[in-house]
């Protein structure tokens, strides 16, 4: 269980304010721009210090782009990110290069982002070459270090990714995003692709290493129980915008939004006598798309209890009382 | 007084010919031949490439000038029966050389050397391309140091074929000695190199590429050559060789462009250049099948034996299709300065050049028309004329050529006006002319009602020519199709004339003759003459003592040739 | 990888001879006569005589053998005794495979013109690998840009428009028109001093650029292609993530990775160099390897013929194993065994 206890680690560490992400779509023989994808709209929160942060939704709601967004590995159409005062979105060139020591990113395909032509010592140390001047022999030691970190054989810093398997690939990609000793590190579905034996090898490595290393993460998946398990407060995305934010127990307990309550009633519970009452919610319908989103609620077309005004005002993101925000109208 | 005058104008001219002329004084030379020399002996090619780079190095007794008529070079006069040098039964010829003739490597010019060349083409093993110039050669015999004797087997009343022309030239015995026979090919170093008498000698020879020569240096006119050196370039095509010396300017003389007129016209203007051309014996013609073609004849397709042609056998239809043809609009668009129309097929020597069919130049359509309609040829439903269920129609071959293309387009539709069918075809020349026994689109089979091709003869004598033409020489599975009578035109008084002229040797005889032979042919129409091909070269205009010539190698004088100032 | 290169060496073998039988049947099945393009003035007789003299008096099998006898065994042989100015038996009496046309061996005929292939043709394929990757590189990374649309329009230019009409094009304009530069090679050209370089460099720029114009054109698209490949790769976020500079991102992680299918596709085009640039050569009259199987198959010389084909046989096959070897070398994910 990840500590939120210590009066220190209360600081604020990520401040987000009103972050959007579009993607211009183009068409036709002169390329002419015709729309734009709302991958991201407008989304605010904050993490503390040495707290995780779960960002939860569908596939292709935007989690993955908002957590690029966050680091700048886009440039946001809008919006501010302030790490630890620091507004990563107006810095450009060397400053942001040198912010990234601070924010990392552990990515879903553990095989696809790891260099192919690279040996695993050399993808570790890659990063200090760039920040730190450090000589080769230090630089070697920490890879040696950061594999034996992530319970790697340290010999194997001159093998290939391609001789690992795929929890292995994982914790090589985590070894690497620490190398550089960062503050805050966006998880982004770092066990999708992993057998769920390895699963909860990684989530135990990632909480762990957070105790020691004293890290902030905000850490996406689409499966709600691994992020119960990680997650100090959770974040619900759909179409591009977040619906509803709440501690963990607050979430799963008492649901406001009724995308947040249909996805809890997906999640099978462990207690079988829980899990034989437990009533499904169905949503009827597709989800929209993010090119062409419906007016007022995004979730209206789908939403078992939206009414006329949904369909035609955008709700606000609103903080409830007890830390907890939602977008709803039908929610007081 | 006047002696005295004249006296001292030959020593001016003497001494001022040293002066203004001196070996090697005008630089270097440089030539292009778009087809690249392979080799430098002509008696192991006949590539006119290769026997024209050879020209330059090594040299026969005597050559033919610009006009046809032989110039001695080795030797101080030629023999005839007049002075003694042909033998009374014309069956032998004495050649004496000049005194004092030396090789490029300084030894002596003997008459060893000479008996050698005649040994060495004529060895069975050897492969020698130029063995026809010395057919009947009985024996060839060293009288002394500079006198040699060719006997024939026959009598010869043109006895000019061994040792005469650029085709037959003399070999260093010394270089040569061990390389007869089956072992010629392999005597590379020598192939590529040979001593000759020459203005120049082979200073680096890369094969199918340049020659490099340099004057030699025991040239007999001690103030020739006036180039020092020159390169012979090969490679490449007819129209970019014209470019570079009329163009470019990069060149002084380009070999055999066979460009079409009107590009060539347009690089002449550039006026870096002139275009020469020079016209010998080659004649575009059409031959007329007068044997049957029918494929369903089997074996005896085009031969003899297959009987007559449906048509063609009819003189009439013979005369209508050479009236059709306009041969000066042929002209114009295929050949342009390397053409001109002719009505013979034996269009030269000018003694040997008959003027009894000229009316031909002309074309006639009407002519033509009538001469059909009067002999029964009748135009059917569909335009075609027709006698007795028999359709003129033509299978006309040729070689792959884009001027050959051309004129076969314009006939079709001069016949086509006439009432007459024609179907083209055209086969790659390697296929067409290449004797292989078991392709049927030789041209000697003639597997066709009309073909069409350029020959000529070598040197200036017609008699071997208008032996093509003979009864025995008609070609048929019996002889391999070697034959040379492609219209299988068999006359017993024509062959009479051949044998006659065997046996004539006063020049105005046998010039009387070879028309006579040359008339009959056109009068029977078993050959339609088209165009009296020239050789069109071009030189810079910088460079003198050009005097292209059909008749021997276009290098022939390159001695003579000099920078102008 | 050793024991797999020499298996594949020993594969090719058999391969090659059966190549080799192959190119001397079709040549032998063609309707070609070395004599067929004399003058007709030479009679049938004679003609008949220089095909025996040729050798095509023997029935084909007894050729094909006698010429693998040449090529494989009389020439190598040749080759060991020049080289270290030995002989081995009875070298004096050694067949080697003769040209019809010259009467001269054909490896020494190659031999002579192979500099000339090399350093024109070599150095245009250099030229044009150094020209594709740079805009192939610049193109992928700004993809749709003017520089991308300008280079694409250049190299679909260059890759359509065959090299006969650019080389066409240039002599009239740069010779003719303008008389820069030579527009016929030459051969016996020596580099003696500085002007002689000069004039060396002057005669080799129409050929050079052209035929590297054509390769940079088709290898560029290729770089582009394996460069966009690349760019949109996961690891090139990661890279990005480390907060790497543009610059290694772009030239250590995507170059390097994207070189890899270039390589090879530039290992299986060099036999081209001695092959593909025939009428390159032909036109500009350089005394290459191209143009010397073209007066081959002009004059129907087909002892040259069919050495030249075989060694680009010999060649393609060689290259293809190069690229196959440089390929395991560069990813690492490909072990041969």
């Amino acid at each position: 269980m990840a500590a939120l206890a210590s009066t220190e680690s209360l600081q604020l560490m990520l401040q987000v304010t009103g972050l959007s992400m579009h993607f211009p779509v183009y068409k036709g023989l002169m390329r002419r721009q015709i729309g734009e994808i709302k991958a991201v709209d407008d989304i605010s929160f904050h993490i503390m210090r040495g707290e995780t942060l779960g960002l939860v939704g569908e596939s292709g709601c935007g989690k993955s782009t908002a957590g690029r967004a966050l680091l700048k590995l886009y440039q946001p159409t809008s919006g501010r990110v302030e790490l630890d005062g620091t507004d990563v979105t107006a810095l450009e060139g060397e400053d942001l290069r040198r912010i990234r020591t601070d924010m990392q990113m552990i990515f879903q395909d553990p095989q696809a982002c790891l260099n192919p032509r690279m040996t695993v010592g050399s993808i570790i140390a890659e990063p200090l070459d760039e920040h730190t001047r450090l000589s080769r022999r230090q630089k070697r030691q920490k890879a040696r270090e950061l594999l034996d970190a992530v319970g790697m054989n340290p010999d194997y810093e001159n093998r290939y990714p391609h001789e690992f398997s795929g929890g292995q690939r994982q914790r090589i990609g985590i070894a690497r995003a620490l190398a550089l000793e960062p503050k805050f590190i966006v998880c982004d579905e770092p066990i999708a692709a992993l057998d769920v034996s390895i699963q909860a090898q990684v989530v135990n490595l990632l909480e762990d290493l957070q105790q020691q290393h004293q890290l902030t993460y905000l850490f996406i998946s689409h499966d709600l129980s691994m992020v119960r398990h990680i997650a100090d407060r959770i974040a619900v995305m759909y179409l591009g915008k977040l619906v509803e934010l709440a501690s963990r127990e607050q979430l799963y307990q008492s649901p406001q939004h009724p995308y947040t309550k249909a996805l809890l009633s997906a999640v099978p519970e462990p207690d079988p006598e829980k899990e034989a009452i437990r009533e499904r919610i169905i949503l009827q319908g597709d989800v929209p798309s993010p090119a062409n989103p419906p007016s007022g609620c995004n979730f209206s077309t789908r939403c078992p209890i939206a009414q006329e005004q949904c369909m035609r005002e955008t709700p606000a993101w609103r903080e409830l009382e007890g830390g907890r925000y939602i977008a709803c109208h039908m929610v007081q | 007084m006047k002696k005295a005058l004249l006296c001292t104008a030959v020593a001016a001219g003497l001494f001022a010919g040293p002066a203004m002329a001196e070996r090697g004084t005008d630089g270097q030379l440089k030539i292009l031949y778009w087809q690249a020399v392979s080799i430098l002996n002509p008696f192991l090619s006949s590539g006119t490439k290769d026997i024209e780079a050879a020209s330059a190095v090594i040299e026969p007794l005597a050559k033919y000038n610009e006009k046809g008529n032989m110039v001695a070079i080795l030797v101080d006069e030629i023999p005839t029966v007049e002075n003694g040098g042909v033998s009374e039964d014309l069956k032998s010829i004495t050649w004496k050389l000049s005194d004092g003739l030396v090789w490029s490597d300084g030894t002596k010019v003997t008459s060893a050397d000479v008996a050698f060349t005649a040994a060495y083409c004529m060895h069975p093993e050897g492969g020698c391309a130029q063995v026809s110039n010395f057919t009947d050669v009985e024996s060839v015999e060293e009288i002394d140091e500079s006198t040699v004797k060719v006997n024939f087997s026959v009598a010869k009343p043109f006895p000019y074929g061994p040792f005469v022309g650029t085709q037959s030239p003399i070999l260093n015995k010394a270089q040569f000695a061990d390389c007869m026979g089956a072992k010629a090919p392999e005597c590379t170093d020598a192939n590529f190199g040979p001593i000759g008498t020459g203005p120049f000698m082979v200073s680096e020879f890369k094969a199918n590429d340049v020659v490099s020569y340099v004057a030699n240096p025991n040239y007999r006119d001690p103030a020739k050559p006036a180039f020092a050196s020159v390169i012979l370039k090969g490679g490449g095509d007819a129209a970019s060789a014209a470019r570079s010396v009329l163009e470019t300017g990069e060149f002084d003389y380009a070999w055999n462009l066979q460009v079409e007129p009107e590009i060539l016209n347009q690089m002449a203007s550039a006026g870096k250049g002139k275009v020469v051309s020079s016209y010998g014996t080659s004649v575009e013609r059409l031959m007329v099948n007068l044997s049957n073609p029918d494929p369903a004849l089997g074996d005896k397709r085009s031969t003899l034996e297959g009987g007559p042609h449906p048509f063609l056998s009819d003189i009439a239809v013979r005369k209508a299709l050479s009236l059709a043809i306009d041969r000066q609009t042929l002209v114009d668009v295929g050949y342009g300065s390397a053409g001109q129309v002719t009505c013979n097929v034996l269009p030269a020597p000018e003694i040997y050049a008959s003027t009894a069919n000229d009316a031909c130049k002309t074309q006639d359509m009407d002519a033509a028309k009538k001469l059909l309609d009067d002999a029964g040829w009748v135009p059917g439903g569909d335009g075609i004329r027709a006698k007795d269920g028999v359709r003129l129609s033509i299978l006309y071959q040729t070689s792959t050529n884009s001027v050959r293309q051309a004129t076969q387009a314009i006939i079709k539709q001069w016949w086509s006006e006439l009432g007459i069918e024609t179907e083209l075809r055209n086969i790659d020349g390697g296929v067409f002319f290449g004797g292989d026994q078991s392709s049927p689109d030789t041209f000697q089979k003639f597997f066709a009602d009309i073909e069409m091709y350029t020959n000529n003869f070598d040197g200036t004598d017609p008699e071997k020519y208008m032996a093509n033409w003979l009864c025995s020489d008609i070609p048929s599975p019996a002889d391999q199709w070697l034959g040379s009578n492609m219209p299988r035109y068999c006359n017993p008084e024509y062959d009479a004339l051949v044998a006659k002229m065997g046996s004539t040797a006063k020049l105005e005889d046998r010039a009387a003759l070879a028309k006579q032979m040359n008339d009959m042919l056109m009068q029977d129409v078993a050959i339609i003459p088209l165009i009296h091909r020239g050789g069109v070269s071009a030189h810079a205009n910088s460079l003198e003592g050009v005097k292209m010539t059909d008749w021997d190698s276009e290098l022939w004088n390159i001695a003579d040739w000099k920078r102008a100032k | 990888m050793f024991n797999y290169t020499i298996r594949r060496l020993l594969f090719a073998i058999p391969t090659l001879f059966v190549i080799s039988f192959l190119i001397f049947a079709i040549l032998d099945l063609a309707p070609n006569d070395p004599t067929g393009n004399l003058p007709l003035t030479i009679p049938p007789e004679v003609r008949e005589n220089i095909r025996i003299s040729l050798g095509l008096g023997e029935p084909f099998p007894i050729r094909y053998l006698k010429w693998c006898q040449q090529f494989f065994i009389n020439e190598p042989l040749n080759l060991i005794e020049q080289w270290f100015d030995i002989s081995i038996g009875d070298s004096e009496n050694r067949l080697r495979v003769q040209s019809w046309a010259t009467r001269s061996p054909v490896v020494d005929l190659i031999v002579e013109r192979l500099p000339q292939t090399l350093w024109v043709l070599g150095l245009s394929y250099v030229i044009g690998i150094l020209i594709a990757i740079p805009i192939g590189v610049i193109s992928a990374y700004k993809q749709y840009s003017i520089f991308d649309q300008i280079g694409t329009f250049i190299s679909m230019v260059g890759f359509s428009v065959p090299t006969f009409f650019t080389g066409l094009v240039c002599i009239v304009f740069f010779s003719s028109t303008l008389g820069w530069f030579p527009s016929i090679y030459d051969t016996t050209h020596e580099v003696t001093d500085l002007a002689s370089f000069w004039f060396q460099v002057k005669q080799m720029i129409m050929p050079v650029m052209v035929l590297a114009l054509f390769n940079a054109s088709q290898l560029s698209r290729f770089m582009r292609a394996s460069m966009l490949d690349n760019l949109s790769q996961d690891y090139v976020r990661t890279a990005r993530a480390k907060g790497l500079k543009e610059r290694s991102v772009l030239l250590i992680h995507v170059l390097r990775n994207s070189l890899i299918p270039v390589v090879t596709v530039i290992a299986l085009g060099l036999p081209q160099i001695f092959a593909g640039a025939i009428i390159t050569e032909q036109i500009f009259r350089v005394n290459g390897l191209g143009q010397l199987l073209i007066i081959g198959i002009q004059g129907a010389d087909i002892p040259l013929v069919q050495t030249l084909t075989f060694i680009f046989a010999v060649l393609i096959v060689l290259f293809n194993l190069i690229a196959d070897i440089l390929y395991g070398m560069l990813d690492p994910r490909i072990r041969y065994e």
